[in-house]
């Protein structure tokens, strides 16, 4: 494992095998031209942050990948399948192989955290009995250390566990492709680099290859195997943390000046 | 041009909902079925409306019989009361107000949870988690206010004749088996009828304009809060404009 000067280990062993590749993503709402042309290639076990500022199209672009968005012109290639040609129920067994952190975490406020992690598995795993499933949300909640929450409602909840249950939700379904949508946006510091060490934990656990969106460069620094700048609907430019950070590009630049 | 902008935004509109209403039937009959979901949702819509609809129809019966009393006296036709009270109720008043206070109460509850669930991207989870959020949302709730919205009509037209008898007797004094024998010797299979099958239309009209609002809600809470009120207000027209419809068809029919 590669281990930096701040003591997180990223994810090392890297399989030759693409994942994800997208090539000349295109995404237009009206007349502002969101993406033009997005190209990028996600490896087996890798962890690839997209990098750029507010509205520059980050949520677009996973959005895109998981098929809540529907490009306008582009290769969106995952696991083999091209998703832009996958049917209803296709689509839906897709879906299943990659989890999805929302920003928001978008957990079901009318479900205990109980429930918001079954109901995946009960559409899903129809065959399993209920100590099973039990045994899972137990050992998922253990995973993210909040055993305790399992009948609280998500509005008793802090933010930091929010998204810890999120995360547990996403990954109940042992997805091996996970998309995190600004993972660790609305924490404090400390409860971000905990997030972060909790989703590098659950990567080398269960094997996952991971994209992360986010304008936040710490994240890029703990988590990133390689970091791609999203500018004016591009991938503007392409490299490990520290390679970016020598970089004297203006627009890269212009990220790593205002740390 | 603001007028024109207006009809234009108002045929739009027109148009989602009559495409929304396409996707539901396109979606109603295909399975996965969530059976589970619909009796949870018959259960919130049908059986928590109880109350309200009970205190709505048992004043209703209660003021129309009160209020009718003198004209009726002024003709003579006093025992008339109930065979007027039970006709206007069951044709008309039982299945108009309790459409509108189900328009208020389950419509704006429908608007505003899937609205809610839109903006704070619940939605997306759920498509994302592998289901199908129309089938589990939308159908799920604009099944079960067909259904249940006809039988709270029912209920709400028994309890308006039961409060039409206490009615009579505070002026009067009439026994339960007169007013029983008065109430439905007057009314016939064609006064039930057709109302019941229009109150069928009305819980359909009110799941869908909620679930449509609910579905297609922007701009963050206070999206929620417009999903919510216009889910009300647009459902209660398209309850008055079924209703003009089906008292011509009725009338065609020769059922008036």
């Amino acid at each position: 494992m590669e281990k930096p000067a701040h003591g997180i280990e990223r994810p090392l062993v890297i399989g030759e095998e693409v994942v994800v590749r997208i090539r000349g993503l295109k995404k237009a709402f009206g007349t502002n031209h969101v993406l033009r042309g997005f190209d990028m290639d996600l490896h087996q076990g890798e962890n690839v942050m997209v990098l750029g500022k507010s509205g520059s199209g980050k949520s677009v672009l996973i959005k895109c990948i998981i098929g809540l968005l529907e490009p306008d012109a582009g290769i969106v290639d995952v696991l083999g399948q091209d998703m832009l040609a996958l049917e209803h129920e296709a689509l839906d067994k897709m879906r299943v192989r990659i989890g999805f952190l929302f920003q928001s975490n978008a957990l079901y406020d009318s479900m205990t955290v109980r429930e918001n992690l079954e109901f995946p598995m009960r559409r899903h795993m129809v065959k399993m009995n209920t100590a099973e499933r039990q045994e899972r949300v137990m050992r998922a909640l253990a995973d993210v250390g909040l055993e305790h929450t399992v009948d609280l409602m998500p509005s008793e909840l802090s933010g930091g566990m929010r998204k810890r249950i999120g995360l547990a939700r996403t990954l109940i379904m042992r997805p091996e492709i996970v998309l995190y949508d600004e993972p660790t946006t609305g924490l404090d510091p400390i409860t971000s680099r905990e997030i972060v060490e909790l989703m590098l934990d659950l990567q080398r656990e269960y094997g996952t290859s991971s994209i992360l969106i986010s304008h936040d460069l710490n994240v890029a620094k703990l988590a990133a195997n390689q970091v791609i700048v999203l500018h004016e609907g591009t991938a503007h430019a392409q490299g490990t943390y520290e390679q970016l950070m020598h970089s004297t590009d203006p627009v890269v630049r212009r990220f790593f000046d205002s740390l | 041009m603001v007028r024109s902008q207006t009809v234009r935004a108002f045929v739009e509109e027109v148009g989602d909902i009559a495409s929304f209403t396409g996707r539901f039937f396109r979606e109603v009959f295909r399975p996965r079925y969530e059976w589970a979901e619909l009796l949870r949702q018959s259960f919130i819509n049908g059986y928590r409306s109880l109350p309200l609809v009970a205190v709505t129809a048992f004043i209703m019966g209660l003021v129309l019989t009160v209020q009718s009393r003198p004209t009726l006296e002024r003709f003579g036709a006093e025992s008339m009361l109930p065979l007027m009270v039970a006709i206007s109720v069951v044709r008309e008043i039982g299945p108009v107000i309790t459409a509108l206070i189900c328009a208020g109460k389950i419509g704006s509850s429908i608007g505003a949870e899937l609205g809610s669930m839109k903006v704070t991207e619940q939605i997306d989870a759920m498509e994302v988690s592998g289901t199908n959020p129309f089938k589990y949302l939308v159908v799920t709730r604009v099944v079960s206010t067909t259904l249940m919205v006809p039988v709270l009509v029912v209920f709400a037209d028994a309890i308006a004749i039961y409060a039409s008898y206490i009615g009579v007797n505070i002026k009067g004094s009439v026994s339960w088996s007169l007013f029983h024998q008065q109430v439905f010797d007057s009314l016939v299979f064609a006064d039930f009828l057709p109302a019941f099958i229009k109150s069928f239309f009305f819980g359909f009209a009110i799941g869908i304009v909620g679930c449509y609002k609910g579905f297609n809600t922007k701009n963050g809470t206070e999206g929620v809060g417009q999903a919510s009120h216009s889910s009300v207000v647009v459902a209660s027209l398209v309850i008055f404009v079924i209703d003009l419809i089906a008292v011509q068809i009725t009338d065609i029919l020769g059922y008036n």
